[in-house]
């Protein structure tokens, strides 16, 4: 047992340790640089000297070396450093946008999952079926749809024609709700980013669902547990469905991890206020100190997602249980 | 006429829990599309609006006017030696910042000074010909020029933010520095990463009270959602100009007006003067003759803008001159290929050098921007037309920048043939405009991307920074269009209308400023009576 995490442990040590080393330099390898973005669209009336005093003061002027010990001695330290696009610690940035991207993305993952394991696992009940014709189109359809335009169509028909939801924000903007308002006020934003990344994550869910149900209902025990004449819905819900989940645990795991990074399309659409959007607008910034630490915020997650993953997989499928 | 009965209607008719003082419009809502920073000098983000949102909360001490001249704000007199080189001001007496302690003459020489040690890529420069700042009294300034600027009124003394000194006096990273105590007529109230900005009317402003009792900004990037809030009431005005196509649906929305002006912002055909062949003029004449600027307006912006003036001063500008006209013309376009001897020399419909090499270039494009990119493909269908090929090469902003302007610093050279590119709308209000653009010594023409030599011309561009008298101003810039239409270093293909719209039931005392939009301060305060 101990073999084996420190095994994993060194593995993801050196997973860590290469993308601390890709963080730094994938931003720098993009054409452009920050200093438009640090001096403004008047960047072209700067002296060169006064250029270089610019640099200086974000450290852009270091070799790059240096530039990278700086990196990892401040994240040793557990610093995330300043932005230089919003002048403002990083981890002070991340823990404000975290809230909002666990909010959106967390909860339709697991609205995805449910309804991806309950649709499939009815749909491989009854196969061919026009109920499992009906999923699986609704499923292809929903999954090849661009999200971006899923959103308009949401915006456009819910908010902008039935008024039933507010067209942007996560928030009604300046206006400060209290109690019950606040959260209704909340739920209300949240409804149809919420509904857009469910309706594009709950196929994938759904097809693995079906699929693992279908190899399960083609196993002997199957047929055995039916021969004893045990109930179809017990059938269904303890001998078919408890085993099928297995491949969708799986997958919802590694989605975990990247719930951190969450939805750059749909958090911009939706002008949602989360890290995905902060990511995109770093990379249009060459905000380079955002870029790497929310990148090594990312890695992180999925990294103890991972882990978790294997910790509990013992839990869940008695064959891997290693003595 | 600043219709005060609409300004009252707004006030009635908004819905907002904060009542507001008699002949003040409510809680106003206008879409940003992105974050300023704490909307301080140091960490506002944009030009405009950043710039202008930013100086409701800090203050110049001069204002640009609805034509962009500068004019007093927090001056209340002020007087110019006659050599030019000595500016005596008197700041109005009563002006607080927002913690209440007294605006003086004091924190203007601290700021002046203060961005003079820490470089701003807007300012810094600005101060550069300052030999001495002294006060005398609360009110009394002395601003001695090492030479004369003709440019002084408008940068800094109309742009330069003042900043309080007992509070920034002893910050010595200012970009990391999130404070907002200004003096202005708005102080910021809240303010939510990525969210929005919360602006309140700051009753005590010296100049009076403020149009509009509190400025909501949400941050909307999209733009198509943008303007399905706005038509669906969820904001009552945005800073992102309309797209020309819907201009016409949003004059026919009930309750939504639009305001239309002229933009100073350019759209260019732009040559690189090193290129051994681009480098003959009759050559980019011949170019200019080929190219439908007319045609371009009608297409691309439904004629919604101003066709390229060949001096490339906006027709709208002070200082344009109408003395300057460019009239295409396809077939001049011909003779004048066709004296330079550049024929078809292999029967390939592409006209030759003598020496054989063929009439082909490369057009760079900026991929994000469909009206470059279709303008790009119009200039080279007709190009094609007399014979010269263009090969259009779409690219994102970064790459583009990387050939045309490297590391943004003309002294880096270029390596590009023509590119459609575009000055953003301050450049055309900086008097300075034609020797930034065109002067030969890259640390004076820091926008000459095309590598433009005329000495002639870096000669009235150095007379032009020293000319204090305005006629004599307008004589030196009269001349410049003059040479650089003959010359054609760019082509000034066309000025794309600044177009507004908002709620007119909710703000309605909105002043367009020429060439840059309704985002200014006189859109929500009057200027202080001398």
């Amino acid at each position: 047992m101990w073999r084996f995490v420190g095994g994993r442990g060194a593995q993801y040590l050196l997973v860590l340790c290469l993308t601390v080393v890709l963080n730094f330099a994938l931003p720098r390898m993009m054409p452009g640089s920050p200093m438009v973005f640090l001096a403004g669209e008047d960047v072209g009336f700067l002296t060169p000297e006064q250029r270089a005093q610019l640099e200086a003061l974000y450290g852009l002027d270091q070799p790059q070396w240096r530039q990278f010990a700086t990196y990892v001695g401040n994240l040793a330290r557990g610093q995330l450093g300043y932005s230089f696009q919003r002048g403002r610690p990083i981890g002070e940035i991340v823990r404000e946008r975290l809230p909002w991207t666990l909010g959106l993305v967390g909860t339709s993952l697991v609205l995805a999952t449910v309804i991806g394991v309950v649709l499939g696992a009815v749909s491989a009940w009854r196969r061919g079926s026009a109920f499992d014709l009906g999923t699986l189109g609704t499923a292809v359809f929903f999954e090849s749809v661009p999200s971006f335009w899923l959103g308009m169509i949401f915006i456009a028909i819910f908010a902008a024609h039935l008024r039933w939801f507010p067209i942007f924000g996560a928030g009604t903007a300046g206006v400060a709700f209290e109690g019950w308002r606040l959260v209704v006020d909340r739920a209300r934003h949240l409804a149809l980013p919420l509904a857009t990344l469910t309706l594009i994550t709950a196929p994938g869910m759904l097809l693995v669902m079906r699929y693992a149900m279908l190899g399960v209902l083609g196993e002997p025990y199957i047929a055995t547990a039916r021969a004893k004449g045990v109930p179809e819905g017990r059938v269904l819900r303890r001998h078919a469905v408890r085993n099928a989940l297995l491949p969708v645990a799986t997958v919802f795991m590694l989605n975990l991890g990247f719930v951190v990074s969450g939805a750059t399309v749909v958090e911009t659409v939706f002008s949602y206020p989360g890290l995905g959007r902060l990511l995109y607008e770093a990379v249009l910034n060459r905000d380079y100190p955002v870029l790497q630490s929310t990148f090594f915020v990312i890695t992180v997650s999925v990294i103890v997602a991972n882990a978790a993953a294997d910790l509990l997989y013992p839990l869940l499928d008695p064959r891997v249980r290693r003595r | 006429m600043r219709t005060a009965v609409g300004v009252v209607l707004g006030a009635v008719l908004a819905v907002s829990a904060v009542l507001p003082a008699a002949g003040q419009s409510a809680a106003l809502r206008m879409a940003i599309t992105r974050d300023e920073g704490a909307l301080n000098p140091y960490t506002y983000q944009t030009g405009y609006p950043g710039w202008n949102l930013m100086t409701l909360i800090y203050e110049p001490l001069f204002t640009p006017d609805a034509d962009n001249i500068p004019q007093p704000w927090l001056v209340r007199r002020y007087a110019v030696s006659p050599d030019g080189r000595t500016w005596t001001l008197v700041l109005h007496p009563n002006i607080r910042w927002h913690d209440g302690r007294p605006f003086t003459a004091d924190d203007v020489k601290f700021t002046y000074e203060y961005v003079r040690r820490q470089p701003h890529a807007r300012w810094t420069g600005q101060v550069r010909a300052i030999e001495s700042i002294e006060t005398s009294g609360p009110t009394g300034l002395t601003i001695r020029l090492s030479a004369p600027s003709s440019a002084f009124a408008a940068q800094p003394l109309a742009d330069l933010p003042i900043l309080p000194r007992h509070l920034w006096e002893a910050v010595a990273n200012p970009r990391q520095f999130n404070d907002v105590v200004g003096s202005g007529p708005y102080r910021l109230a809240e303010m939510r990463d990525g969210q929005f900005y919360r602006l309140v009317a700051n009753d005590q402003y010296f100049a009076g009270r403020p149009k509009v009792r509190e400025l909501v900004l949400p941050i909307i990037r999209d733009a198509t959602v943008t303007f399905t809030a706005l038509r669906a009431g969820e904001i009552d005005t945005a800073v992102r100009p309309l797209a020309p196509e819907v201009v016409a649906e949003f004059e026919r929305t009930a309750g939504i007006r639009v305001a239309r002006g002229a933009g100073y912002a350019s759209t260019i055909l732009q040559f690189n003067l090193e290129h051994p062949v681009l480098r003959e003029p009759k050559l980019r004449q011949a170019m200019a003759h080929a190219i439908n600027t007319r045609l371009m307006v009608r297409l691309l912006l439904l004629g919604y803008g101003a066709v390229g003036s060949p001096g490339y001063i906006h027709p709208g500008s002070p200082f344009y001159n109408p003395a300057v006209t460019f009239a295409a013309s396809k077939s001049r376009a011909v003779q004048l290929l066709n004296e330079l001897d550049y024929v078809d020399r292999n029967g390939d419909g592409v006209r030759d050098l003598p020496d054989g090499t063929a009439l082909r270039f490369t057009l760079l494009t900026l991929a994000g921007n469909p009206v470059r990119v279709r303008g790009a493909d119009l200039i080279r269908t007709w190009l094609r037309d007399v014979g010269i090929d263009v090969r259009v090469v779409a690219q994102e902003d970064a790459s583009i920048i990387a050939q045309v302007w490297p590391d943004f610093d003309v002294c880096k050279g270029r390596r590009f043939d023509m590119a459609v590119f575009g000055w953003s709308a301050p450049v055309m209000n900086r008097l300075t405009v034609l020797r930034d653009l065109f002067h030969s010594d890259c640390r004076q023409g820091t926008l000459n991307i095309g590598g433009y030599r005329n000495p002639t011309l870096d000669r009235l561009g150095a007379d032009l920074a020293a000319a204090v008298d305005p006629v004599r101003q307008k004589q030196i810039l009269f001349e410049m269009q003059r040479i650089v239409a003959a010359d054609l270093p760019v082509h000034t293909l066309f000025y794309q209308d600044g177009i507004y719209a908002y709620r007119a039931d909710r703000h309605a005392a909105w002043v367009y400023q020429k060439g840059q939009g309704i985002v200014n301060k006189l859109s929500f305060i009057d200027p202080p009576r001398r």
